[in-house]
């Protein structure tokens, strides 16, 4: 089943980067009261199970609507929403002052976080798990793109090489990784894998590798557990050399979810997710869309394995919208 | 109907024949000069000989050298060339001197269905199984340690993918070759495989060098599927563990980043350019070739 998912999930995504995305951006209100017509939305994977998700729901409400959401990462998104080929891109990193003149307009729809991910047979895992790892040690690993050895780094015999992933294409999650370490995704080193299911794949197959995820491709959403292959590295916040139990928040989706939501895990890499328009948007489908997201549409997020942002902010996210 | 109205009719048919010749004619020459004027502002900036010998890519602080990624494309395409030229020649062999008639009815469809499968699926198939094979089998029988995105991988899903392509042109080439001239070796005592080697693979060889330009142009260009297995890290590569970042890779990674880092558009623009161009050249010396082969005969 897991390879299936992936399988479905790469195929999906892969096709969608090559393809111009040929969206119909015409919407009709026939009847006041009654929404129809279509929206499109494309961009980051961290976003992407959580927006289907709310798609479902809110077309179950408005059957007259369709929303068709594509992931192909959040510069994919970016991209697509400045050329009117999108209504909607999901971002999963900062908005660009750029892009912001080109006209992005956004608004935060919830939070989660990149997560440092290893093969959970890793060969030195209890060393691992005792120790955590430290950011400057993952900033070596990730920035500075020299060989070494799992030995070398938790002082053990071990002589298998670490095999650094990264994305290799324009994500948010990159984005963020790189500027926990004060970086640019383009100076992250390592081997490029496309796509977030990507990554967990790569990380799954090899028992040296080390990667980041969101969330939400580390954890099963079903069990609530890691995904069967994968284990997390735990970081050494206070940087003491051993991973304190205030440290140590990641033994299921929930426990990770409520460190992001009390920011005991490092904002970056846990950042705000948005939803970007061209221009403030007066699409009464988007509107609608983006309102019932802020109301309504909150309560799926703790199932869907995100954080939810704080009340005010979600104050500040509708007043926005008027 | 009376004749001036056919004649007519005649006339605006030949008329958008001619039209659409055209179009085909200009096509090429559009979209050249199209990339050309779209490459200008970063060529303004940076020669063209400094930004493709140039190997740092850093585009946020304005660095472009395309280097790495050239480099990595000549290597995964000759490789694959190199892997899948040698498997065509034989199978198209074997299917059209050897093989009973029925084979090769039944080899078209499957090499049909081949070249028809969408290059994702390859993509995913090396994902699974090219690039453990790599890591845990061939890497280290040569004693090296990789993550198994690499250079081989990409070249080994590509040999799969541009096989259907040459050999079908082979397998056409083989057959149109006549039988009289192979019939005259035999009956001066010459053996079967003698014949093939001196008889059938000289008159073939213009075919054989076409074939696998084409094979070339194909490969070089081919994105998704080599993307998803070369482990895309921005270096020359130095050996075929290495892992590679080919043009075709660069461009549909970066698409992105495109409208927000100044001059990233244009320098994407002037990479496909350049793909463009050595596709070209192929195409040009694959012709050349065989002009040549055929004047010598």
């Amino acid at each position: 089943m897991k390879t299936l998912h992936f399988l479905s999930l790469a195929l999906i995504s892969a096709t969608l980067t090559l393809q111009v995305s040929c969206s119909n951006n015409t919407t009709e209100t026939t009847d006041k009261n009654k929404l129809s017509g279509n929206i499109s939305i494309s961009g980051a994977f961290a976003l992407y199970p959580m927006v289907v998700k709310w798609a479902e729901e809110f077309q179950k409400l408005n059957p007259d609507v369709r929303i068709d959401v594509s992931a192909g990462g959040a510069g994919k998104g970016m991209t697509d929403v400045l050329q009117d080929m999108v209504d909607v891109a999901m971002i999963s990193r900062e908005i660009k002052e750029e892009e912001i003149q080109k006209g992005a307009w956004f608004i935060a729809v919830t939070k989660d976080a990149v997560l440092p991910v290893i093969n959970s047979s890793n060969p030195v895992l209890a060393e691992i798990q005792k120790n955590g790892i430290t950011k400057s040690q993952l900033s070596t690993l990730f920035t500075e793109g020299k060989k070494t050895t799992w030995g070398k780094l938790y002082n053990t015999k071990d002589k298998s090489n670490i095999n650094v992933f990264n994305r290799s294409d324009a994500c948010g999650a990159g984005e963020m990784w790189a500027k926990f370490f004060g970086k640019k995704q383009e100076d992250l080193a390592g081997t490029g894998v496309f796509g977030d299911p990507g990554i967990a794949e790569a990380v799954k197959n090899d028992v040296n590798g080390i990667g980041y995820n969101n969330v939400i491709y580390a954890y099963d959403l079903k069990s609530r557990v890691l995904y069967p292959g994968l284990a997390i590295i735990p970081i050494d916040l206070n940087e003491n050399g051993v991973l304190d139990p205030e440290e140590n928040f990641y033994q299921n989706l929930d426990s990770i979810t409520n460190a992001i939501r009390t920011n005991r895990y490092p904002s970056p890499p846990a950042r705000e997710l948005f939803m970007v328009t061209k221009g403030k948007t007066f699409n009464p489908i988007v509107l609608a869309f983006y309102n019932w997201i802020l109301t309504d549409g909150q309560k799926f997020i703790d199932e869907g394995g995100y954080v939810k942002l704080t009340d005010e902010n979600i104050k500040s996210q509708i007043e926005k919208l008027k | 109907m009376s004749l001036l109205s056919r004649k007519f009719r005649d006339k605006t048919a030949l008329f958008w024949m001619v039209i659409s010749l055209v179009i085909l004619l200009l096509m090429p020459i559009l979209l050249a000069v199209g990339l050309y004027l779209k490459s200008l502002p970063i060529l303004h900036e940076q020669s063209f000989f400094d930004l493709i010998t140039e190997s740092e890519w850093k585009p946020m602080q304005g660095k472009f050298g395309f280097l790495p990624f050239i480099t990595s494309s000549l290597w995964v395409t000759f490789l694959s060339v190199l892997i899948a030229a040698p498997v065509c020649i034989l199978t198209a062999i074997y299917l059209t001197q050897y093989a009973r008639k029925k084979v090769l009815a039944f080899m078209h469809p499957v090499i049909d269905i081949l070249a028809g499968l969408p290059s994702v699926i390859y993509g995913v198939w090396g994902v699974l199984i090219v690039v453990p094979f790599i890591s845990k089998t061939v890497a280290p029988f040569f004693g090296l340690q990789t993550s198994g995105y690499t250079i081989l991988a990409g070249a080994i899903v590509l040999s799969i993918m541009v096989i259907p392509f040459i050999l079908n042109i082979l397998i056409e080439v083989f057959r149109t070759i006549p039988e009289e001239l192979t019939e005259a070796s035999l009956s001066v005592g010459a053996t079967k495989w003698e014949t093939i080697k001196y008889v059938l693979l000289k008159k073939a060889y213009p075919g054989i060098i076409s074939a696998t330009g084409l094979g070339v142009a194909r490969a070089f260009g081919e994105t998704i599927a080599v993307l998803m297995v070369v482990g895309n890290v921005v270096q020359v590569p130095t050996s075929v563990f290495d892992s590679g970042y080919p043009l075709p890779a660069l461009i549909a990674n970066n698409y992105g980043e495109m409208l927000s880092i100044p001059r990233y558009d244009s320098a994407l623009m002037l990479a496909a350019l350049i793909l463009f161009g050595i596709v070209l050249l192929f195409n040009f010396l694959s012709r050349m070739a065989i002009i040549r082969s055929e004047k010598n005969q």
